[in-house]
């Protein structure tokens, strides 16, 4: 299956990123944080999310899941290298309406909560809920690809690594 | 071989956003450029690297930094912990 759907939207060479979490894609460039706006920390998209539940985008294993709850990051199983990033500036926040369902290490398949948050009360304390999805080795594909705009489902594809 | 010492005053630690600045500053060198915590050392040009040492305020990190463009190195990443972290 999976590798089905690699071949539908990544591409022979693809590796497939699917979405975290379900809402609305927003591309990173609009994104209000210019670290993430401006790639700094690696290219990709963002979801403004419309559920409380961040999901794992692919196969493999957690490497950081901040103790604050309000950001993880895993390497797939295709090596990509990615960074969820819940919500703009909500490290502030230190925990505060997040739950964090996993910790490093852990091995996870794709569709595995990582994350529960509260979007409302995140967005009552004055925080944007905008989640990142970074490739933070995107120097290690020729191109990252959205494949995806307007709303997507949790799981729906959201980005397409292209080898180099 | 050049060693900076800098103890993390910023509240948050290092979070995300420093990560992305501080492998961005790393990545204008050609030196290789480690970093350890006091739980691990890591490739300061590595985001998920440096996002893993998990450094909080009052921790310890150590900059190793060895290659031909190390001093000045060594003075633009001090500066920059000083600034940021």
């Amino acid at each position: 299956m999976f590798g089905k759907l690699k071949g539908l939207f990544g591409g022979a060479s693809g590796v497939a990123v699917a979405a975290p979490v379900s809402g609305t894609v927003v591309p990173l460039a609009d994104v209000s944080d210019p670290t993430f706006a401006q790639g700094i920390l690696g290219q990709g998209a963002a979801v403004l999310p419309s559920e409380g539940r961040i999901v794992a985008p692919a196969d493999g294993t957690v490497d950081v899941m901040f103790d604050t709850g309000h950001a993880v990051s895993m390497t797939t199983a295709d090596g990509a290298e990615l960074l969820i990033h819940v919500g703009i500036d909500t490290v502030q926040l230190n925990g505060q309406h997040y739950k964090a369902c996993c910790k490093a290490g852990e091995k996870v398949t794709k569709g595995q909560t990582l994350i529960e948050f509260d979007p409302e009360a995140i967005k009552a304390a004055g925080y944007d809920t905008v989640t990142p999805v970074i490739v933070c080795n995107s120097d290690a594909y020729a191109a990252v690809k959205l494949e995806a705009s307007g709303a997507v489902a949790a799981g729906d594809a959201l980005l397409s690594l292209q080898q180099k | 071989m050049k060693i900076v010492e800098y103890t993390i005053t910023d509240a948050l630690g290092i979070h995300a956003r420093p990560a992305g600045m501080l492998v961005k500053e790393a990545a204008k060198f050609q030196s290789d450029i480690k970093i350890a915590s006091p739980k691990k050392e890591v490739d300061a040009k590595r985001i998920m690297g440096v996002m893993s040492l998990g450094a909080k305020q009052g921790d310890l990190v150590k900059l190793t930094i060895a290659g031909g463009d190390e001093a000045e190195a060594a003075e633009a990443l001090e500066l920059f912990l000083k600034q940021n972290l």
